[in-house]
């Protein structure tokens, strides 16, 4: 079959207001899918970076009840557990409530040997960098109960530009100290996170620091240990240990449930509603009615080409040149608006990141993501030009000759 | 003109079924038309003039009879090489004109050279001809807007004639045009017959389009009624 490529092109430049707008709408629907499916994958992304040997043990109860301290030696003796540490939320803020970042209590001798694998040192106390870091900040969390270690984010933000050294007072919101002040932890490392799920702008610190000063009537609240994080030999084992470790706790103060922390992560994606679900919806909603308003373009364009079809095959042309005519000016006019919608997509990728950071991590247009925009708006023009050209076939040159389009 | 006949139609009877009733528009017609021959028809609407020119071109299919074309039976011809046929053998020239609106002239007249196998330098040369043909070279990259109802017929014989086709069949060709412009289309489709040697196939109700022709031929109610040939011719 030859396909007349000049007048294809022609029909696409002399359409200009409705193959405009159509680009328009293809451009805004392709930027919000990659918008909203990086979303989603950023969020996916924290769940799937969650260690295969890593389980967390919290209340049976509920996720905001804290498991006691005493729990760590009986998780430590079960068999298959390499290494626990207890993961208290503490909550509070820097200097105002809207300079909020996580802060975690961890246990000091546990923490960094469990978050190996997690976390790259990149500067410890006095300068230090490269494979010595890590011991030296070892070190440091030993030496002062305040001491702290932050994610880079927190010193490359600069509302915050924190660095090692430095005394951060952190406004309490659950654990009040009995004086009415806020907390002071000094830095003594910085990280980078090696994995999704982490965030860059978070703090950990010495729970027994929280501990003792509750304990010495210092600070107001429970001594406790929120949540267990436990490494484990292997990855296989993972349902014996969990069921092994809610066994021993079933007739304890606090029951327990031990899920995986692929579970864990996905208990707080699923805890703002099925936001992934949420947003995809809304992806595809704003992709089919593109999809119906650009096959409503193509079926004018189509009504419009009747004649010409009819022309065509008195010329010597198939009933498919007209077809495909409409599936090539389908196929490029939704191309273009992809282009379009994806180099936006990229372009406010670095926006996008300032801008919410910290509510969408790990938010990035990524290749997949920019073949899933031009594979989606291929098969959207090529569907818009099946459904306005495929009519034509039924046409006698004939009936098309006579038409008015 | 040769002797031999070249479009041939034996027995053809065409109906169309309109608003449930069926209506014959060609009933048992014979014509012979001789390779190089010049023929006008003429006949109220509905006698089936243009039934005629859309069989002869392979556009519709006769519902009994036999259609011929230089030897080929284009009734029997599969739907598939109907086109193709169309193209080596066949060029249009419609009442009005047909041009693509979005091509200029010359585009127009390139669009079924794209089906030969000219090469792209080939066909430039083979579209500037037609179009000398026409006396249109100075209106090459005009759009159809952009020309007269005159050039644009012009320029719709110059695409009909591009692939070198051994037929033209003209659809009222001088229907839309005034008296000056239609002169000038009747002598170029005079010339394409007597110095090119095309067949030509012509509808219309212009008197003086059909005392263009040599072969004047009457068609009613799907019936041959009168066959003259020029005096002269």
């Amino acid at each position: 079959m030859v396909f007349p490529v000049r007048l294809a092109l022609r029909h696409i430049l002399a359409s200009k207001t409705r193959n405009g707008l159509t680009i328009l709408a293809i451009t805004i629907a392709v930027f919000l899918l990659c918008f909203l499916l990086a979303v989603v994958k950023g969020i996916d992304a924290g769940v799937r970076s969650a260690s295969a040997t890593r389980l967390v043990t919290q209340s049976a109860v509920s996720l905001f009840v804290s498991l006691p301290m005493s729990y760590q030696p009986k998780i430590d003796a079960v068999d298959g557990v390499a290494l626990s540490s207890e993961f208290r939320w503490f909550g509070g803020y820097y200097q105002d409530p809207s300079n909020f970042f996580p802060q975690f209590a961890v246990n000091q001798n546990r923490f960094l040997e469990m978050y190996e694998k997690d976390i790259e040192i990149i500067e410890g106390p006095d300068g230090i960098t490269g494979p010595g870091a890590r011991a030296a900040v070892q070190k440091a969390l030993n030496s002062d109960r305040r001491a702290a270690i932050i994610g880079v984010g927190l010193k490359d933000e600069e509302k915050y530009s924190f660095k090692v050294g430095d005394t951060v007072p952190i406004v309490p919101a659950i654990y009040q100290r009995a004086d009415g002040g806020s907390w002071e932890f000094i830095i003594v490392g910085i990280f980078r996170p090696l994995k999704e799920r982490i965030p860059d702008q978070v703090m950990y610190f010495r729970s027994d620091y929280l501990n003792t000063s509750i304990e010495s009537g210092e600070a107001i609240g429970d001594i406790a240990a929120g949540v267990y994080y436990i490494n484990i030999d292997s990855g296989d084992i993972g349902d014996v240990v969990a069921s092994t470790i809610d066994e021993e706790f079933l007739n304890g103060p606090q029951r327990t449930q031990t899920i995986t922390e692929a579970a864990f992560a996905s208990f707080f994606v699923s805890a703002i509603g099925n936001l992934p679900l949420f947003l995809g919806t809304i992806g595809g909603a704003v992709l089919f009615s593109i999809f119906f308003s650009v096959v409503n373009a193509m079926l004018i364009a189509g009504r419009q080409r009747l004649k010409e079809s009819g022309i065509l095959q008195a010329l010597g042309f198939t009933p498919l040149t007209s077809t495909f005519l409409l599936i090539f000016e389908g196929l490029m006019v939704a191309l273009i608006g992809g282009a379009l919608g994806l180099s936006l997509a990229v372009g406010t990728e670095g926006l996008v990141q300032d801008l919410f950071g910290a509510n969408i991590r790990n938010y990035k247009i990524d290749s997949n993501l920019m073949l899933l925009a031009l594979a989606t708006s291929s098969a959207l023009g090529i569907t818009a030009g099946l459904s306005a050209g495929i009519p034509f076939l039924g046409y006698r040159p004939t009936e098309a000759l006579r038409s008015m389009g | 003109m040769s002797e031999k006949t070249y479009i041939q139609l034996d027995g053809v009877t065409k109906k169309y079924s309109r608003g449930g009733e069926e209506l014959v528009v060609l009933d048992a017609l014979d014509l012979k038309v001789p390779e190089g021959d010049y023929v006008a028809l003429m006949g109220p609407s509905g006698s089936g003039k243009t039934t005629i020119l859309n069989l002869v071109g392979g556009l519709d299919v006769p519902d009994s009879g036999k259609v011929s074309v230089a030897d080929t039976e284009v009734a029997n011809m599969p739907k598939s090489q109907l086109p193709a046929w169309r193209a080596r053998h066949v060029g249009f020239v419609f009442q009005s004109f047909n041009l693509l609106p979005v091509l200029t002239a010359h585009e127009n007249v390139m669009l079924p050279l794209q089906l030969t196998p000219l090469s792209k330098s080939e066909r430039k040369i083979q579209a500037d001809f037609a179009l000398e043909i026409v006396g249109l070279s100075d209106r090459a990259s005009h759009r159809p807007s952009q020309l007269s109802g005159g050039q644009e017929q012009r320029v719709a014989i110059a695409r009909a004639i591009a692939t070198d086709p051994d037929v033209i069949i003209a659809d009222e060709p001088t229907g839309d045009l005034d008296r000056s412009s239609a002169d000038e289309i009747l002598q170029i489709l005079d010339r394409l017959n007597s110095e090119m040697g095309k067949t030509i196939l012509m509808v219309t109700h212009d008197p003086a389009a059909a005392a263009s022709a040599r072969r004047l031929l009457k068609l009613d109610k799907g019936t041959l009624v009168s066959d003259q040939t020029r005096e002269g011719a």
